[in-house]
């Protein structure tokens, strides 16, 4: 029951996944941690930084949940459940787009949805950063690595690496 | 190896030669998964464009650029796209898992460690600071996002509605998600975003 919940969640969710995965990351933490309560909220962060260390695309998160959540069948279907109605819709659009050609409507979509996914994934910073009582550690090393990435041409991974330093000196 | 010309003109030409076999395209795609440490955009570009001359970087910019507006992992959809438009159904199939092949496996790996060493409090701290600094790579994300729309007034708004929504108000993304849609598409056609 649980694996068919999960994957008609994921399922739901990819339809609204614009702007790519860390957009809807704070609604699976709202869902999967407030709602359900599969999981922590400091789980959920631990699972995020795994996924954040871990190379390839952002979406394998999910299966990282969906793995906590029912093992190995819940990795898959968590992820197949986020791309599979996505893959579809881009598969309908692309046959469109090649018949219609370019459409003045490709940069009034793009323009209309740049705000959302700005204000989508600094929520996503926000809610991940304080996984229960808000720490002030925890948004100094989280400032810290924005600050890094705006401010240096470091790469992220190195401040990855000073994250978990801080967290084992500071924690 | 035949070559097709892309472009309009002949001072624009340049070549590139799609995969013709779906073993050719699963292997480019594992590929593209292999790189990705750092970024999966850069790997694909470098893979598909560079490596192979299986794209234009016109074509590349343009296929990220149509994903980039539909829902999904951006990437997931470059591959079904392309694998589509080369191969057909099967060259969709082959070319997402052959992405996801390895990552998924090392994530999945990288996950097991973590639940056996998880109950350690310094694996714990360890785990929290790197989450914390992930937590900060989204909000620089998101503030290099916003330079180029922060002097627009409507965007100030549309982006905080949605962060005050989600974030504060904690309302589900199925109903913040249309709303904001319908409002930024109609702002946008007003020229106001």
């Amino acid at each position: 029951m649980t694996l068919i919940e999960l994957g008609l969640y994921f399922a739901l969710l990819s339809l609204l996944t614009f702007g790519g995965v860390s957009s809807v990351i704070p609604e699976m933490q709202r869902y999967i941690v407030d709602v359900k309560g599969w999981t922590t909220a400091a789980d959920f962060m631990h699972l995020f930084a795994v996924a954040q260390a871990a190379p390839g695309p952002n979406v394998l998160f999910t299966s990282l949940i969906g793995y906590r959540v029912a093992g190995i069948a819940g990795s898959v279907v968590a992820l197949l459940g986020l791309c599979v109605p996505a893959a579809a819709l881009t598969w309908v659009v692309s046959t469109l787009w090649e018949r219609v050609g370019d459409s003045p409507w490709r940069n009034i979509i793009r323009r209309a949805l740049a705000p959302l996914v700005v204000g989508l994934t600094f929520a996503g910073g926000y809610i991940i950063a304080p996984p229960h009582t808000p720490d002030w550690r925890l948004w100094l090393i989280a400032l810290a690595t924005a600050a890094g990435v705006l401010r240096t041409r470091v790469n992220p991974l190195w401040l990855l690496a000073g994250g978990a330093v801080l967290g084992g000196l500071l924690l | 190896m035949t070559l097709t010309s892309v472009g309009q003109n002949d001072s624009t030409r340049r070549l590139s030669a799609p995969p013709h076999t779906l073993a050719e395209l699963f292997l480019g795609f594992l590929s593209i998964g292999a790189r990705s440490f750092g970024g999966v955009l850069p790997s694909a570009h470098y893979v598909m464009v560079e490596q192979r001359h299986w794209l234009t970087p016109e074509d590349f910019t343009e296929t990220i650029g149509l994903c980039q507006v539909l829902p999904g992992p951006n990437i997931g959809n470059v591959a079904i796209l392309l694998g589509k438009r080369w191969l057909g159904l099967r060259g969709a199939i082959v070319a997402f898992l052959g992405l996801f092949a390895l990552p998924y496996l090392w994530v999945l790996v990288l996950a097991v460690f973590y639940s056996r060493w998880a109950a350690r409090p310094p694996v714990s701290a360890v785990v929290t600071g790197v989450g914390a600094s992930g937590a900060g790579l989204f909000m620089a994300t998101a503030v290099k996002l916003a330079r180029p729309i922060a002097r627009k007034p409507a965007a100030v708004v549309l982006m905080a509605g949605c962060f005050i929504a989600v974030a504060i108000g904690r309302v589900p993304l199925l109903v913040v998600m249309p709303i904001a849609v319908i409002v930024g598409l109609y702002l946008s056609r007003r020229r106001m975003l």
